[in-house]
């Protein structure tokens, strides 16, 4: 009698409190609609994260995929008809100031405590903030870093013969110089080997290699906010010697690329590491993460990775002179910026919206993500690039060290250079695009190319309105307002 | 034959109405806003410029360069449809060997989708991925620049269009073919008449009509091929293989500049009117014959 | 010999260029076939062309379709087939009654009165929407009625200009396929959008994007199957008008079935057209009635072109449309012209 008692006792008692932790917060009844690009990246990452979260609080959580390129109109679309047609939406942070009108501002809770502390300074100072108000969550990292073949680089022949030619050691390079002789001494079609594979084509993400290339000569440590346009007037910069010399690098690195490489997107990159048909790379975490894995890649084993090359010249654009360092300085360029989720001011639900979200990014959440792979997660938390183990599933236990302290030194490198956000982004980029397409080419010089680039992009600054395009600008480089 | 019968326009109303309800709005609309200088984002109000759009877009190189590049593969592309699809029209008439699975098989690429033929050439013509590649460097010529040249890549995008829309000359001209009349055929018999005469002294004449009516709508829808280039070249290099829609998509959902993408509708509009206008009045005399 | 049939060293001929054609036709879909069982390894080493000799298949990419991971594979699926099949009925059905009442009857339409309804409709949408303060959506219907009203009365009193016929109304129709889809795209979303606030949902609804695909196939429709029309002898019909059998009744008990092969032909070209249309289905859908095209498009991700998806995915949309083509030549292999009936 007493078991029975206390045994019916117990399951009352474990039942209660499974009812009490059943919906918390209760949403039962609310049905999320979240906006992404069509699976698997990110969508799985918001699938899987909505199940959870369907069975914590019995609301509901429905993906709906568009293809990438669609995805802008898709959502300006969605935003401008003032309908309520997403809850949740997913996108890049460039975009963010043609949609910050639109938005609604995270609530101030989740702007504090261990988790909010946990994200690293650039993305939660900088990238999630538009004129002061943190109008999105960053979801996903992103950073551009290199990658290189471990056999090739420690073939003791390979070395002898690269420091016969070279004159010094075959290692990561610590500067552009370093990467496209490796490149060259790496080209060997016969053999099937190339020297290095970058995105070249246009509407295949060609530019944000181009800046990683610039970066490294045109983001003044001094002068922060200077990249791509004069802080101060808003002229454009992208036509200055630094760039010009990053262009030059570009353009040889395409010759020292399998061949088709013109018309290779990020994705032929990946696909070249994968195949062992290029000695070395720049370009997002997903290389390593592809090249790592065994179903996918005939290299795995042997991915090394670190941060991008840098330079001990910088131009600085106010005295017209190269600045010279004795120490390298490395300019990581956070390439995309990483995806962002945010909440339409439109959508009914905005407050289950952003407990989704907060659940979605949560340490536990995003870090089980960043180690799946197809969610397309990258790290974006300090606790993310910490956890050694969490990574051995997918990299050998040097491939995960090199991954994830290329990943964190980037992220965390006093001089990263941020990527452009504006209003009326596709615009600048479109000119860009173009122009880098007929350098590349060959149809134009580089000074010729970047100078056409400079004068459109003022023209559309003073179509769009000077002063409204340098506070953004401003605001996006985490400058103060003038 | 005319007739006069009330029932007529029980015939072409519900057509009419559908047609009307549907178009009228986007064509008031494009009207509109093509008078106006009007950006979605960054959000700016509307401003009324007249025809401003119009001239600007008039004085661009990128337009006059994008129109004869898409009439270039317009006019290529359909010009090989028209003389590939009637031969193997002819041929499935008349009955060569094979020809119940020849008939099934020569339509399947008209069905996928423009998207998925275009990320198929891509694959296909991908050097260290793709056969092609391999199959050119057997005949002697490795590594062609394919996708990276202009004049290849405009190669490769009509050569695309030309696997994919064949099916449909051959699907309707076969139609045609097999509604034409016996009798002169036998007529022709006769006579002794050879194949080649009887081709062109019967067949050709009187397939005229549907071979008008086959080649104008191929036009009217080559004019907006997009997919396809958005896919193998992203237009590049430059804008050397850029098409007047992808010119209008970049700028209408990119760059969301409405304004201008609808007046550049219009030009583009009256682009293929005047088109079809010219190649109607000459072709007028030819089918009235057949008819 | 005649050239409907073929003998001797040109039937070899004919023969041959049919088997190039073929083998340049199909060898591209083999590719795609055999590529969605590759794995990424097979892919990104260099083109292998045999299962089992050049690479090891496996089901992966079929698994990760079915199983949803990479867009939503059930109801797209769906969703194309109800849109696609109805659309193509609709427009066919529409089109050919149309293309008759075109070629068997005089219509004479004033240019003036073609004007004034496109002028009272522009004039009318302006002053409704800037004057009159109305809705969007309240003010286009407005003006569609009162044009319309307008423009049937106007063409009963004799106005300058020319009067347009039948071949005039023919190219009316077709010149709706020449506007570039562009801004037709975002246009008809935001009519869908306002109509949408006066209560009748469209935006995500099946008669939206129905509707829409019958009103831009209908002039195809039209075009084609006015040859199809002119191309049958009319003195059957006139046999039949002499019995005093009403038109309705030639129409579908004695022209359609003549004309069989062309209504199939046109019936298949428009299913196909809208099966892979992807412009409208992008804007005017989300999540409900999301069709193929999109999730084939989708699969050219941001971060890598999975050649293996893309393949599967190409594949499920084609398979229909193949099974389609080969149950519908059948059909038009029996239907030709019985030019007999005399």
């Amino acid at each position: 009698m007493k078991r029975f008692l206390f045994a019916s006792t117990a399951l009352a008692a474990v039942s209660f409190a499974g009812a009490a932790a059943a919906c918390d917060p209760d949403y039962s009844g609310v049905t999320i609609t979240a906006a992404s690009q069509t699976g698997p990246y990110i969508a799985s990452a918001l699938q899987i994260a909505g199940s959870e979260w369907e069975k914590k609080t019995c609301g509901k959580v429905q993906v709906v995929e568009f293809p990438w390129s669609e995805l802008y109109p898709k959502i300006v679309t969605a935003l401008t008809s003032g309908e309520d047609t997403f809850d949740v939406i997913t996108f890049a942070p460039a975009w963010s100031p043609d949609f910050t009108a639109f938005l609604a501002e995270m609530p101030a809770t989740m702007r504090e405590g261990k988790d909010w502390e946990d994200i690293a300074p650039v993305y939660r100072d900088r990238l999630m903030v538009w004129n002061g108000q943190t109008l999105s969550m960053t979801m996903d990292g992103d950073v551009h870093t290199y990658t290189y073949r471990i056999d090739l680089f420690e073939d003791p022949k390979e070395q002898e013969a690269f420091k016969a030619k070279y004159g010094y050691d075959l290692a990561i390079p610590k500067t552009w110089k370093e990467y496209l002789d490796i490149a060259e001494f790496f080209q060997r079609p016969d053999q099937g080997v190339w020297g290095n594979a970058e995105a070249f084509r246009r509407g295949g993400q060609q530019f944000w290699f181009f800046f990683s290339h610039a970066a490294s000569y045109t983001n003044h440590p001094d002068m922060p906010g200077s990249m791509f346009f004069d802080p101060d007037t808003m002229d454009a910069q992208v036509n200055n010697a630094g760039w010009v010399r990053g262009l030059e690098e570009y353009i040889k690195a395409s010759t020292l690329a399998p061949p088709n490489a013109l018309n290779f997107s990020f994705g032929e990159v990946n696909a070249a590491m994968a195949g062992g048909q290029a000695a070395e790379s720049i370009g997002w975490g997903d290389t390593g993460v592809i090249a790592a894995d065994p179903k996918q890649s005939k290299i795995s084993g042997n991915v090394g990775s670190a941060m991008l090359p840098g330079s001990n010249e910088i131009w600085n654009y106010k005295t017209g002179q190269w600045d010279k360092y004795d120490e390298i300085v490395y300019s990581p360029f956070m390439a995309f910026g990483g995806w962002q989720a945010a909440v339409p001011a439109s959508s009914k639900k905005q407050e289950a919206a952003w407990n989704y979200i907060e659940f979605l990014t949560s340490p536990e959440v995003s870090g089980q993500a960043a180690i799946t792979g197809g969610t397309g997660v990258n790290p974006y938390r300090a606790s993310h690039t910490e956890n050694l183990e969490l990574w051995s599933k997918l990299f050998s236990e040097r491939e995960a060290k090199e991954y994830l302290g290329a990943q964190a030194d980037s992220v965390n490198a006093k001089n990263v250079a941020l990527d452009m956000r504006l209003p009326g982004y596709f615009s600048y980029t479109e000119v860009l695009e173009i122009e880098l397409s007929k350098a590349l080419a060959g149809q134009v010089t580089p000074q010729q190319a970047l100078d056409t680039v400079a004068a459109e992009w003022n023209r559309l600054t003073d179509e769009f309105g000077r002063d409204a395009q340098l506070a953004a600008y401003r605001a996006s480089m985490g400058l103060p307002a003038k | 034959m005319t007739r006069h019968d009330p029932i007529k326009y029980v015939f072409i109303w519900p057509a009419l109405i559908v047609v009307l309800a549907i178009s009228i709005f986007p064509l008031i609309y494009s009207l509109t806003t093509s008078f106006m200088s009007f950006r979605l984002v960054p959000p700016t109000p509307p401003r009324f410029v007249g025809l401003d759009n119009y001239w600007s877009l008039l004085q661009n190189e990128r337009f006059w360069q994008v129109t004869r590049t898409t009439s270039l593969i317009a006019f290529v592309s359909v010009a090989l449809q028209y003389a590939i699809g009637f031969a193997v029209a002819l041929a499935l008439n008349a009955r060569v060997p094979g020809e119940r699975l020849f008939r099934v098989g020569f339509l399947l690429p008209m069905l996928v989708a423009p998207v998925a033929v275009a990320l198929i050439a891509r694959q296909i013509f991908n050097p260290t991925m793709g056969p092609l590649n391999e199959f050119m460097a057997t005949l002697g010529f490795p590594n062609l620049p394919f996708l990276t040249q202009t004049s290849w890549a405009l190669g490769a995008i009509i050569t695309v269009e030309v696997w994919q829309w064949t099916p449909f000359v051959i699907l309707m001209l076969l139609a045609g073919l097999q509604t034409l009349p016996d009798d002169v055929y036998e007529a022709a018999a006769l006579e002794n008449a050879s194949p080649w005469q009887q081709f062109w002294g019967i067949t050709f004449p009187m397939m005229m009509p549907i071979s008008a009516a086959v080649v104008f709508i191929r036009l009217i829808e080559s004019y907006k091929i997009i997919d396809t280039v958005f896919v193998m070249t992203g237009g590049g290099p430059g804008i050397s293989t850029e098409t007047l829609t992808l010119f209008a998509y970049q700028e209408g959902f990119k760059k969301f500049n409405l304004g201008y993408t609808s007046a550049l509708s219009f030009l583009f509009l009256i682009v293929i009117t005047i088109i079809g206008l010219v190649y109607l009045a000459i072709l007028k005399p030819y089918i009235a014959r057949a008819r | 010999m005649s050239i409907r049939n073929v003998k001797g060293s040109a039937r070899w001929w004919a023969l041959a260029g049919c088997l190039v054609w073929f083998a340049f036709t199909l060898f591209p879909l083999y590719w795609v076939a055999i590529t969605s069982f590759k794995s990424p390894t097979g892919v990104v080493g260099g083109p292998t062309y045999l299962p089992f000799v050049d690479f090891e298949p496996t089901l992966t990419a079929w698994q990760e379709l079915f199983s949803g991971k990479r867009g939503e594979f059930y109801n797209t699926f769906v969703a194309s087939s109800i849109v696609g099949v109805s659309a193509s009925l609709l427009a066919t059905g529409l089109g050919a009654m149309a293309a008759y009442a075109l070629v068997r009857f005089t219509f004479r339409v004033q240019l003036a009165s073609g004007l004034i309804f496109f002028a009272v409709a522009l004039g009318g949408y302006l002053l409704g929407m800037h004057s009159l303060g109305l809705g969007r959506a309240q003010a286009l219907i407005y003006a569609f009625v009162a044009a319309l009203a307008l423009s049937l009365a106007s063409d009963r009193i004799k106005m300058p200009g020319p009067v347009l016929g039948n071949n005039d109304i023919v190219f009316w129709f077709v010149s709706q396929r020449m506007f570039p889809p562009i801004v037709a795209a975002f246009a008809l979303f935001l009519m869908y959008t306002e109509v949408g606030r006066l209560g009748v949902r469209l935006v995500d609804s099946y008669v939206g994007l129905t509707l829409a695909y019958v009103a831009f196939s209908l002039p195809i429709v039209i075009w084609l199957m006015r040859d199809f029309f002119a191309a049958l002898p009319v003195e059957v019909e006139e046999a039949a008008m002499v019995d005093n059998v009403p038109s309705w009744r030639i129409f579908f008990g004695i022209v359609l079935p003549m004309s069989k092969p062309g209504l199939i032909a046109t019936f298949m070209i428009t299913l196909a057209f809208v099966w892979n249309e992807f412009l409208f289905a992008l804007f005017l859908t989300n999540s409900r009635w999301q069709t193929l095209p999109i999730l084939v498009a989708g699969q050219n991700s941001q971060r890598g072109d999975e050649w293996w998806s893309i393949s599967a995915a190409a594949l499920i949309a084609i398979v229909p449309m193949m099974v389609m083509a080969a149950l519908l030549s059948r059909l038009m292999r029996s239907g030709l012209l019985l030019g007999a009936i005399k």
